[in-house]
């Protein structure tokens, strides 16, 4: 890894009585695809906020490239490229006209702007919507121009506040791998969201977020590893015995088993061919089955294991 | 950095169709409903058309011929008479080719329905019989002063042309100069944009600008700038529309009334980025709070019935001095009114305290940099 690109320390943050940062630290290396995951209402907005100067935080410290950032660092805003959670742009002024207008805040001159405004609308597809005006456009596209607004002017740290929020798949899956794209060409990425399949997608590295405090941070399979949990079966049987239940919860390494609505989920920590196991059982002792299937730990169950709670509602 | 931001705030402005409502369509409509409207009236009053009248002779009134001999000759004539006999006359009358019908023997008058030209006959004849006394003295005692008492009593008579509309061309003037006062106030609209869209906390256009390394003040500067701009341009197109295509007249005072209606459109701005920076209240609220505060201070100086502001001056005097619709209407009522330019130029002097005072106010509530919530 290289430089320390970003480094929150011991940040706090309360309205009223209500604690949304507590004592908060993070540190970002450059050329990482960071991704902050909690559910709504963790604090992953209100860290970005307070990151870019926006909020006001009661303690903690805050560096960004290495200097102190406050609202008036202009040469730090300078290389920051910001898409925020709500879509920002002027429902007067074109698609065209939004990009060139947020490039041109932090790009002077205006044949390098036109350059990047080109690149910048290549690169979220919008070529054949230079001239629409956002109303005009679907959810998915007005996101993609969102995030145009926040990358033309090249930056080297760009903040993605849930971008991906109401967006269809296809929409979702652009905007994924461009991120991914803006990171290969050398950009720093911190990446907020309570979808876990997307920052298991594209994030290198994840901090787990609860209540406005950091709970887990490392990669996925580091998180993963943090956790019991190897392994989910998921069997769906119509009549099971609590007799049948305890011979299940008998086998090795099982340490966790739920019936309910017609769907046993045993849960295991460690071993090998466990879905075999657990089927050979069943048949040996007549009981019939419908469908069967195995899942690896999830950012849900590091999530579920460390909190008790679910990462957010099943959709 | 301020000419790209100009630029961009410039087109926005321009694009925003309330604006354009309410800062071009408005005053055009209104204006265009108020020519309409007072046209009849100012036909009546400034050039006035003889009215038609029969006389129908029921009895031999030799004085009353004469009177009304005078009073219908010459390019000024009140009346366009015909003689004719009832029958004809009460014809006449239906067709509408007369507005009465006078009967010499006892000066009775019949229409056929209502209106000002009506009551200028009726007012005639009043005059006429309130006078006649003196007439026919005249004739009897010393018949060779009657020619100079019929002439007196003709100039009575002919008051009649002005007894219903005293002073209604200054009135409707009065009226445009109202609207031109209204539109200049409906500038807070465009003003409140800029609060808005310059405040972190107050939109999402507002924390992205935050996020940009653009110094708070320039944006804002080149925002206020170019919707004064934008605002300027609705307040000469109202006016030019007002002057030339309805020919309302403004007098020899035109390029005043221009300059009074952009520094007016100044302060509608001011104000209104004044009150859009006030508080964490949603945009609509706060357009709601705009047209509120607009419609109110147009209310009290007057704009919307006459002697509100009377009675203001009355009890509260000093509110007429800083009621922004007070002043700005009060600068076009001392071009209409006043021939020396002393008030005037103090209403305008009291206008450019007013913007100073919105601006400054609006920069300080929002100079604020970091928030303690979005």
């Amino acid at each position: 890894m290289g430089n320390t690109i970003v480094k929150i320390d011991n940040l706090v943050k309360r309205y009223k009585e209500l604690i949304a940062l507590d004592h908060f630290s993070l540190e970002i290396e450059e050329g990482e695809i960071f991704g902050l995951l909690g559910p709504n209402g963790s604090g992953k907005t209100t860290t970005i906020n307070c990151l870019l100067s926006l909020l006001a935080y009661d303690k903690g410290n805050i560096e960004i490239f290495g200097e102190k950032m406050t609202p008036v660092n202009y040469k730090v805003k300078k290389e920051i490229g910001i898409i925020m959670q709500n879509v920002a742009v002027f429902d007067e002024l074109t698609v065209y006209e939004n990009i060139d207008y947020f490039c041109g805040l932090y790009i002077k001159d205006k044949e390098t702007r036109r350059k990047y405004v080109d690149e910048a609308i290549a690169f979220v597809g919008l070529e054949d919507f230079v001239k629409f005006y956002p109303k005009k456009l679907s959810g998915g596209l007005l996101r993609r121009l969102n995030i145009a607004c926040g990358i033309a002017h090249k930056p080297k740290l760009i903040i993605l506040d849930e971008p991906t929020v109401a967006v269809d798949p296809q929409s979702r899956n652009k905007i994924l791998e461009g991120i991914q794209e803006l990171n290969k060409q050398g950009a720093t990425i911190i990446y907020t969201s309570h979808y876990m399949e997307e920052v298991e997608q594209i994030c290198t590295r994840i901090a787990i977020m609860d209540k406005g405090k950091k709970i887990a941070e490392g990669t996925k399979d580091e998180l993963k590893r943090m956790i019991k949990n190897t392994e989910t079966l998921t069997i769906e049987i119509l009549d099971l015995s609590d007799e049948m239940l305890e011979k299940i919860r008998a086998l090795n390494h099982v340490y966790e088993t739920d019936y309910s609505d017609s769907r046993l989920e045993v849960r295991f920590s460690g071993g090998k061919h466990n879905l075999i196991h657990v089927l050979n059982l069943l048949q040996e002792n007549n009981v019939s089955f419908s469908r069967a299937y195995s899942e690896l730990p999830t950012l849900n169950d590091v999530f579920l294991e460390i909190t008790g709670k679910a990462l957010r509602d099943k959709e | 950095m301020f000419l790209h931001t100009f630029k961009y705030d410039f087109r926005q402005c321009l694009r925003q169709k309330e604006l354009t409502f309410w800062l071009i369509l408005f005053p055009i409509i209104l204006g265009s409903f108020f020519k309409v409207a007072f046209s009849e009236l100012y036909e009546k009053t400034v050039k006035f058309d003889a009215v038609p009248i029969a006389v129908v002779e029921t009895e031999k009134n030799a004085v009353f011929d004469q009177v009304i001999e005078q009073v219908s000759t010459g390019e000024d004539a009140l009346f366009k008479v015909t003689r004719t006999d009832m029958k004809n006359a009460e014809k006449m009358l239906k067709d509408e080719k007369v507005t009465g019908i006078i009967s010499t023997g006892d000066l009775s008058v019949e229409f056929s329905s209502s209106g000002i030209d009506q009551t200028i006959v009726k007012s005639f004849i009043q005059q006429y019989k309130t006078q006649e006394k003196i007439i026919t003295d005249t004739a009897t005692n010393a018949p060779e002063k009657l020619d100079t008492v019929i002439s007196a009593l003709s100039t009575d008579i002919e008051s009649n042309k002005n007894i219903p509309f005293a002073d209604d061309l200054d009135t409707t003037v009065q009226y445009f100069y109202n609207l031109l006062a209204m539109v200049a106030l409906f500038g807070a609209m465009s003003g409140v944009f800029v609060a808005i869209n310059n405040q972190g906390n107050l939109s999402s256009l507002g924390a992205r600008k935050c996020c940009s390394p653009v110094n708070k003040l320039t944006s804002i500067t080149a925002g206020l700038s170019a919707h004064c701009v934008v605002q300027t341009i609705c307040m000469i197109v109202a006016v030019s529309f007002l002057a030339f295509i309805l020919k309302i007249d403004f007098g020899d005072r035109l390029g005043l009334v221009y300059l009074s209606s952009i520094v007016g459109g100044f302060m509608g701005v001011a104000m209104g980025f004044f009150i859009g920076s006030f508080g964490r209240l949603s945009e609509g609220v706060k357009m709601g709070i705009i047209m509120a505060v607009s419609m109110l201070s147009c209310f009290l100086s007057g704009l919307m019935v006459n002697n509100i502001k009377a009675l203001v001056s009355e009890y509260v005097p000093v509110f007429n001095e800083i009621n922004p619709a007070a002043v700005i209407s009060d600068t076009y009522y001392c071009l209409a009114i006043y021939d020396d330019y002393s008030r005037y130029i103090r209403k305008m002097i009291t206008m450019i305290i007013l913007t100073v005072f919105f601006t400054l106010g609006g920069y300080i509530l929002t100079r604020r940099r970091k928030y303690a919530s979005l």
